[in-house]
């Protein structure tokens, strides 16, 4: 099986400290000493394993002994300094109290600090700190110096932050400006992004005069390559949707187009729906996403029954997620929104907002119930609701995941012929 | 955050600690990674103490199970908990994943 099965990089979590010491008490100590303190500690008893390490392991920073058999610290230094692959791992010297002379040669040759042995743990801890609070940035920024290959440069950079923000504001452009004006249908829309780009996306496809198709989905992730993708399937969803087919041809077609122009790794869940203005049929196919919920004020034959007395349907019907499997299949279903009734369409964004107490989820019951206590309201009072209800469970307004509400609701108006 | 255990059919049971979002995934592909480069083909994975796993979780599970299904191998998810059992029934995963609740059952899947 090949290497390249996954796309994205893996990611260290924590930091790593070589230690190179020939002896081995000192190893065992510092090595529990830095775990306590949240550091991935390996350690080499001799120079040359040392470097092995150093270049295999890639530690965030190496303590390094001075005299060791064999091969000592100052012959290690020099081959670390000399390749490319090593050469900007900070390096710590360990030294014993009387070799004054090569602290001061270890540090002209490349060390960026020293530790006099017998040495305090909690000074090591934070000569350690201190040497990875000046390389951490370094660090980080690496990514963005390898992305950008020759291109990196203060007006690279620069430019690559304007393209940013020009990308987050072609992404809202693509969004629907202002909800469809119908007398029979009132609409509203939220739209918040985590990022400066966003995975999530709404999309209002007029099919004619009295067909209008409705897509909310989420694509997997964050940042510019869910941003991109959900371009690809909003056009998608624009280019191959028309009055004529289901919703969940629609779908199948999108799949197809996922599967066979995307990694395997990439994937959305998202409903399309078509929208019978004149009857209020909602027809509809859910690709493995969140199923959104018709709220219903008449009395009717209807699936569930809510605890408080109001009735909700949940739209599952339809298929797998988009773009993952060839094989996918979907089918349509279609719900009637009467006078009065509301339909949801969101992504999880909204139900796994996070609350104040650890694990405990905002959840689709929660939403349910925030909506049935407010079905009067207009569509665009209801967003205001949910909004506050968000704020008020979460204790802020910071967003760990992207969110799209699409709220409809067919009003009391009878539609006018002409 | 993982513990692996392998038995004498060579079926590797990959028992997973904690939610598997963020920056944890990337732990969790490096080690699903692992298995299919070692060539083991009958994976389990076990998540009776994931709490929580997120969209990008989920893609490292849709690519083992394509690739394990080209090499001619399999992959069974073990004893998921509520939340990502509901996961997997909405994104419709669980159509077309084997998933088990006891050890056994999910090693019986291979033979």
């Amino acid at each position: 099986m090949s290497e390249t099965i996954f796309v994205s990089q893996t990611t260290q979590t924590s930091e790593t400290i070589l230690v190179i010491d020939d002896d081995t008490d000192i190893l065992a100590l510092l090595e529990m000493s830095l775990a306590s303190d949240g550091f991935q500690v390996i350690t080499a008893s001799d120079g040359i394993s040392g470097l092995q390490l150093a270049k295999t392991d890639q530690p965030d920073l190496i303590l390094l002994d001075v005299m060791m058999p064999q091969m000592d610290g100052l012959q290690v230094i020099e081959k670390l300094k000399a390749d490319t692959e090593t050469n900007t791992i900070p390096v710590l010297w360990l030294t014993a109290k009387t070799q004054t002379e090569d602290k001061l040669r270890g540090l002209e040759i490349g060390g960026d600090d020293y530790i006099t042995k017998p040495f305090d743990l909690r000074e090591v801890t934070a000569r350690i700190n201190a040497v990875l609070g000046r390389t951490r940035p370094v660090k980080y920024i690496n990514p963005l110096i390898n992305a950008m290959g020759e291109s990196f440069s203060e007006a690279g950079v620069a430019e690559l932050g304007s393209h940013l923000q020009a990308a987050a504001e072609i992404q809202l452009k693509l969004l629907p400006e202002k909800p469809p004006v119908f007398n029979e249908f009132d609409f509203a829309t939220m739209f918040r992004s985590s990022t400066s780009v966003s995975g999530d996306f709404y999309d209002f496809i007029p099919l004619s005069d009295t067909h209008l198709g409705v897509v909310l989905g989420d694509v997997k992730g964050h940042g510019i390559p869910a941003a991109l993708l959900m371009v690809m399937i909003q056009t998608a969803s624009r280019l191959l949707s028309n009055q004529s087919d289901s919703p969940a041809t629609v779908l199948k077609r999108i799949n197809t187009l996922l599967f066979h122009n995307t990694d395997l790794e990439q994937f959305a869940t998202m409903v399309y729906g078509i929208l019978e203005i004149n009857t209020g049929r909602f027809t509809y196919a859910n690709g493995g996403h969140c199923p959104p919920i018709h709220f219903i004020t008449d009395s009717g034959d209807h699936q569930q029954v809510e605890e408080s007395g109001n009735r909700v349907e949940l739209l599952e019907t339809g298929g797998m997620l988009i773009g993952a499997f060839d094989i996918a299949t979907f089918s349509s279903d279609t719900c009637l929104l009467s006078p009065g009734d509301v339909l949801l369409l969101y992504t999880d964004g909204v139900t796994e907002t996070e609350g104040q107490t650890p694990n405990n989820y905002y959840g689709e019951e929660r939403l349910i119930n925030c909506f049935s206590k407010n079905l009067t309201l207009s569509a665009e009072s209801l967003c205001d609701v949910l909004q506050t209800d968000l704020m008020e469970f979460s204790g802020t307004t910071q967003l760990k995941d992207d969110r799209a509400v699409v709220v409809i609701k067919r009003t009391d108006t009878q539609a006018t012929p002409t | 955050m993982f513990d692996i255990t392998t038995d004498a059919q060579n079926t590797v049971i990959v028992h997973v600690q904690g939610k598997i979002i963020g920056n944890t995934v990337a732990q969790f592909r490096t080690e699903i990674e692992q298995q299919l480069q070692n060539g083991n083909n009958k994976l389990i994975v076990d998540l009776k103490n994931v709490p929580l796993l997120d969209s990008t979780a989920l893609g490292v599970i849709i690519v083992t199970l394509q690739v394990l299904q080209r090499a001619g191998g399999k992959l069974v998810l073990l004893n998921p908990q509520k939340a990502v059992s509901s996961i997997l029934d909405i994104t419709r995963l669980s159509s077309i994943l084997e998933v088990y609740e006891t050890e056994e059952a999910a090693r019986n899947a291979f033979s």
